[in-house]
């Protein structure tokens, strides 16, 4: 192919909007899929043209989609149909480029079986199987992934029963029990090589990226160079991942991934990944060719369009030292669930995706990402919201950006794990690369104080319900020869603040900055920056997110349910007839639960319980007359 | 450091200590029962960071015990007018930390006196409940007359009438007397296991009787609120009873528009701090009052009112918080002139619906032949005539000395401004300590050397002096309160805003050039 003029985007979010940041860079159109959930999408609005499509995964629609604006080339960007082999086939049946390798390759390195075969044969490294194995070892689904049909095994007594049980689970979730048992490596870390291959035999690799902060096989923080390994090491897992694309014939850009024994440094092949990473931005970060950063896409659509790599190895050098951190929509510290909503409101650190100095200087900060003010998250597609990526001269350089950048990070509205990445990247054990690929797994975070957050949002409201046309009666908290009182703010509990004296609750709190959202202030002695986001009503908005953690302060609404609740007597509201009795003594009850029906007055009427408790009492039996006021049921209350 | 502003030092530290209410003691076991106490109460009723316009916190100082002392600060009760959901109410809120809450005679005319502020405003009413009722060892002044306890629940019925809100809520006793002040109320809270209602306690009901009833089967929550219909809600603690009678506040229809056009509000260019250095605390040292003017209007813009013509008394327009006003205040003595340009405009401002502010620094009208027979009682009653029968909102600021019928001409007490404060160096008497001690002794045929005059004279002199000062006026609540001189211009923006919630009546004169 000569060269590629119309880009179809297979896919949505920050990917396909970094895809055609590039593609356009480069003049080639771009086209946008959308499904119903995604007609606003960020996504769609960055493309030339969009086309809409059921589903993101619907080989046939998507194909289709793209004859019909006459694409020379489909991006699937990672995840989708990235790595289905089928659409590789089917896009090569269509006579429309692929930017990816052959669906036979895809084929080859999409079953760990045969993957493993095909590195044994290049002579690269793989974790020892079968009885080479020494104990513990890893017993697995052929198939799997994302830890189901996976068991550690550290004794042979164990191995019978724990094989049935990862066979069980392997077949239910993926209809194939093979199973593989392989060394398990206690004290694991994640590297990765990027490669990139053309058409012509060259393979190249980009460096090696470390992604060892995982949590449940999830990477969570990502970065190159990779910080532990020894230089031999370094060159050898390198070499390792040219050989085997070389092996296969590798063309566009891979990723070799390894696990690497943090007790001996050996070093083992786990899968390729023939796609672009999420975590591709790092390399960019630190790879240069002739002292430019090298744009990983602009690779892709070179090769996918013919063009040879035109460069050799020696060519990449390697300049200092970039880390990602991958923001969800989950609340890591409420048993990382993921979440979804409406994010009210949501400051980038670098503004709008792109590259921009960091604070410290020397270091720059990337932010790719799909997600504005105002957009809903929903839970059908990936909750990844976003990326931020931080490059200095060295890792710390980096690191500090990483942290001022995550600090500036918020998102209101819905949770993300902001600040949890904000907590791991200023922690000890991630400071030191002590952080093995199992670690997260069973580590305790602490979460963030809500303190300062707490003081900021009060702070915020006060001064809100303070604005307005000067009038005598204005909100600020005049008193008769004193001191203007304190604003009492009811958030979810209640503060004082005292903009006179710059206090809150007592405590120093002088303001520096509000505008925007955005208050500056010393807490304590303390600067902090704090996105705040108040919105008066009922129940209102209080919200605030500090060091990328959001704080949810809503007050209690004191006026739902007005009326304080009495004792637990369920009494007759009208004589009438027990229809029905629904409940007996013992058995325990939510509020508002129907205890019994009785009718009156031609009426039916449901007694309901009036709090959580226990029936301690019921005098009633259906058909019964009751007279008005008899006590019907009685409720203990739970806990009393 | 001024004299006045000592003295305005001096006023903040009374009220530092009056607004602690009543005992540590007292205060402890208020808290230790989930309570509020009563200023808590006041800023959780409010709309965050409403201004309160406090009514006479100095109310019974050295009244009841040791002369210094204050042990019924505040006389037991807070009162005054806060924003709720956005609207002007009138607070009456008791202090179960004093002396539980009980009403002393003063105690029922400082809520008496919360009430007339509500009428004369139509402002809703919050009542605060939180009394054992009458101060039963002083009965006689607080039962049985015209203006005592019997009063407060003749008013709700009245100001209910008159489409005036009246929302209590019930927060600790309320008993006896004090029942029907839920009673009489147009919606009721009731806090559960604290508040109670009942016409005889279980002592009383016992005595009488012989019931023996818990307080809370009498009276509590859950029988007001579940059986008897006394009250309308029932609320877990006090922070809840709050929210409902805001809930109930936010559910009275808009107040009506101002009877006067409302403008933009400018501060004044002259510093209203720099009030300490103009003016001087001997109320003898004559200074211009319009520097006093200036530091209290929008933009220090005074338009002068027959500027040439008796120049001891200064008439004019100004704004005051975007409100318009009328401003009379002494510029010396007063003389039939004076007097005379006084009474005219004050009809103008009558005429034009432009409220009045009087501020007072007079020692009285002119005595002596030529003046007497001039006919000066026949202008000082122009204009007593004209402020009397004026329909038009009046405020007073004792800023001064306020003596004879200086007071009657320049709106006292007697002549019903809507609000009355006093300065921390105002006076306040019939005539000056020295000129009644004179009188008194010229009369008195028994003293023969001046000895025995001057003796005679001393305690004279001294009763002046106590009794004219500003604290000795605001502990009997002949004033609204003793205030910061640099606070005039806010509290006067407050009263004219409260004044703007009820219509003004049209006068039924015209203007009688005098």
């Amino acid at each position: 192919m000569a060269s590629i003029k119309i880009l179809l985007v297979a896919n949505r979010g920050e990917i396909a909007i970094r895809v055609m940041r590039t593609a356009a860079r480069m003049g080639i159109r771009t086209v946008a899929l959308h499904t119903d959930l995604d007609v606003a999408a960020p996504h769609v609005a960055a493309a030339d043209e969009t086309v809409h499509v059921e589903s993101y995964l619907d080989i046939e629609a998507v194909v289709a989609a793209a004859r019909s604006v006459g694409a020379d080339a489909v991006h699937p960007g990672y995840g989708f149909l990235s790595e289905r082999a089928a659409f590789a086939t089917a896009l090569e049946e269509a006579g429309i480029a692929l930017v990816g390798p052959s669906s036979s390759v895809m084929e080859q390195m999409g079953r760990k079986d045969a993957a493993r075969e095909i590195a044994v044969s290049a002579g690269v490294p793989v974790v020892p199987t079968g009885s080479e194995a020494a104990f513990p070892v890893l017993v697995k689904a052929a198939a799997g992934g994302g830890g189901k049909g996976m068991r550690v095994v550290r004794s042979a007594a164990e191995l019978d029963e724990a094989t049935a049980a990862a066979k069980r689970e392997a077949l239910s979730a993926f209809g194939d029990d093979t199973m593989l048992v392989e060394k398990y490596v206690e004290h694991g870390r994640h590297i990765e090589v990027q490669v990139v291959g053309d058409t012509h035999g060259t393979v190249l690799h980009l460096f090696e990226r470390d992604c060892s902060t995982q949590r449940r096989h999830q990477k969570v923080l990502e970065e190159a160079p990779a910080p532990t390994l020894d230089e031999a090491t370094r060159a050898r897992v390198r070499q390792a991942a040219v050989d085997l694309a070389a092996h296969v014939g590798y063309v566009n850009a891979g990723t070799v991934e390894f696990l690497l024994d943090a007790d001996t440094g050996e070093f083992y092949f786990l899968e390729m990944n023939t796609r672009l990473q999420v975590e591709h931005p790092v390399t960019e970060a630190v790879a240069r060719v002739e002292g430019h950063p090298v744009d990983l896409v602009e690779l892709q659509l070179r090769v996918a369009a013919g063009e040879p790599l035109g460069i050799v190895q020696d060519d990449l050098t390697l300049e200092g030292h970039a880390i990602e951190a991958r923001v969800y929509a989950e609340d890591s510290f409420g048993g990382f669930l993921p979440q979804a909503g409406t994010a009210s409101l949501v400051r980038w650190p670098a503004g709008s995706s792109g590259t921009t100095p960091g604070t410290t200087p020397g270091t720059t900060i990337r932010v790719d990402h799909a997600l504005e003010s105002g957009q809903v998250v929903s839970t059908s597609y990936d909750p990844m919201l976003g990326k931020v990526i931080a490059h200095g001269p060295d890792r710390e350089a980096a690191r500090h950006a990483l942290l001022e950048a995550l600090d500036a990070t918020a998102v209101l509205g819905l949770t993300t794990n902001a600040g949890f990445l904000r907590a791991l990247v200023a922690s000890d054990e991630f400071r030191d690369a002590t952080i093995d690929t199992a670690w997260l797994d069973t580590a305790e975070v602490p979460a963030p104080d809500p303190g300062v957050a707490r003081a900021a949002t009060a702070w915020i409201a006060a001064m809100l319900g303070s604005t307005g046309e000067p009038n005598a009666f204005q909100s600020d908290g005049f008193r008769l020869g004193a001191a203007p009182a304190a604003t009492i703010v009811e958030l979810d509990r209640e503060v004082r603040v005292d903009r006179a004296a710059a206090t809150v609750d007592g405590r120093p709190f002088q303001q520096v900055r509000a505008a925007d959202h955005v208050l500056e202030v010393m807490a304590d002695g303390v600067p902090a920056r704090v996105v705040v986001n108040v919105q008066p009503g009922h129940p209102g908005t209080y919200e605030a997110s500090l060091l990328g953690q959001r704080h949810v302060f809503t007050p209690p609404d004191r006026l739902a349910g007005a009326a304080a609740v009495g004792d637990g007597a369920v009494t007759s509201p009208m004589p009438g007839t027990v229809l029905d009795v629904r409940v007996a003594v013992g058995d325990p009850v939510s509020a508002g639960d129907v205890l019994g029906v009785m009718e009156a007055m031609k009426m039916e009427h449901a007694l309901k319980a009036p709090f959580d408790g226990t029936v301690t009492e019921v005098d009633v039996v259906a058909g019964g007359q009751v007279a008005l006021g008899a006590t019907l049921f009685v409720v203990e209350e739970a806990g009393s | 450091m001024s004299d006045l502003s000592d003295l305005v030092d001096d006023l903040r530290d009374r009220l530092a200590t009056a607004r602690l209410g009543g005992s540590e003691a007292a205060r402890t076991k208020h808290l230790d029962r989930g309570k509020l106490l009563v200023r808590d109460r006041v800023d959780r009723l409010l709309d965050p960071g409403s201004p309160f316009l406090e009514l006479s916190p100095l109310a019974a100082t050295g009244m009841y015990g040791e002369p210094d002392a204050s042990p019924v600060p505040s006389a037991g009760i807070v009162t005054g007018i806060g924003m709720i959901h956005g609207r002007a109410c009138v607070v009456v809120a008791n202090d179960a930390t004093v002396k539980g809450g009980t009403y002393y005679p003063l105690t029922v005319k400082k809520h008496l006196r919360a009430q007339q502020v509500a009428a004369d405003n139509r402002l809703p009413c919050v009542y605060l409940v939180d009394s054992g009722g009458a101060f039963l060892p002083m009965q006689d002044d607080v039962f049985p007359d015209r203006e005592h306890f019997g009063r407060i629940f003749f008013n709700q019925a009245n100001l209910s009438a008159a489409q005036i809100p009246q929302i209590a809520s019930v927060m600790g006793s309320c008993t006896a007397g004090g029942a029907y002040v839920p009673a009489m109320s147009d919606e009721t809270v009731i806090v559960k296991e604290q508040g109670t209602i009942f016409l005889g306690g279980p002592p009383l009901v016992k005595a009488a009787t012989g019931e023996v009833v818990s307080a809370e089967d009498l009276g509590g929550g859950e029988v007001h609120a579940r059986t008897s219909g006394v009250v309308d809600h029932l609320a877990d603690d006090d922070r809840h009873a709050l929210a409902i009678v805001r809930g109930i506040v936010d559910t009275l229809p808009a107040p009506a528009a101002p009877p006067w056009e409302v403008r933009e509000v400018e501060e004044p260019t002259l510093d209203p701090e720099t009030l300490y250095d103009v003016v001087p605390v001997d109320s003898r040292t004559p200074y211009d009052v319009r520097e006093v003017i200036r530091r209290i209007v929008d933009g220090s813009r005074f338009q002068e009112f027959k500027q040439l013509y008796a120049e001891t008394l200064v008439t004019g327009f100004a704004h005051v918080w975007g409100h318009p006003v009328g401003i009379v205040a002494n510029n010396g003595i007063l003389f039939g002139e004076s007097a005379r340009k006084g009474a005219h405009f004050i009809e103008l401002c009558n005429q034009r619906g432009i409220p009045l502010v009087f501020l007072q620094n007079i020692s009285g009208f002119m005595v002596g032949r030529e003046y007497e027979n001039n006919g000066i009682a026949r202008d000082g009653a122009k204009l007593v005539t004209a402020v009397a029968c004026s329909v038009v909102p009046k405020f007073t600021v004792v800023i001064g000395g306020s003596y004879g019928a200086g007071n009657y001409g320049m709106c006292g007490r007697a002549y019903d401004p809507r609000f009355l404060w006093m300065w921390p160096n105002a006076r306040i008497s019939v005539m000056g300590g020295e000129q009644a001690a004179s009188v008194l002794a010229t009369v008195n045929p028994k003293l023969t050397t001046d000895e025995e005059v001057e003796e005679f004279k001393a305690p004279i002199r001294e009763q002046y002096e106590t009794q004219g000062s500003p604290y000795y006026s605001t502990a009997r609540l002949w004033d609204d309160g003793v205030i910061d001189p640099v606070d005039t211009r806010r509290v006067l923006g407050m009263g004219l805003a409260a004044a703007a919630q009820a219509p003004v009546p049209a006068p039924t004169y015209g203007v009688w050039r005098m």
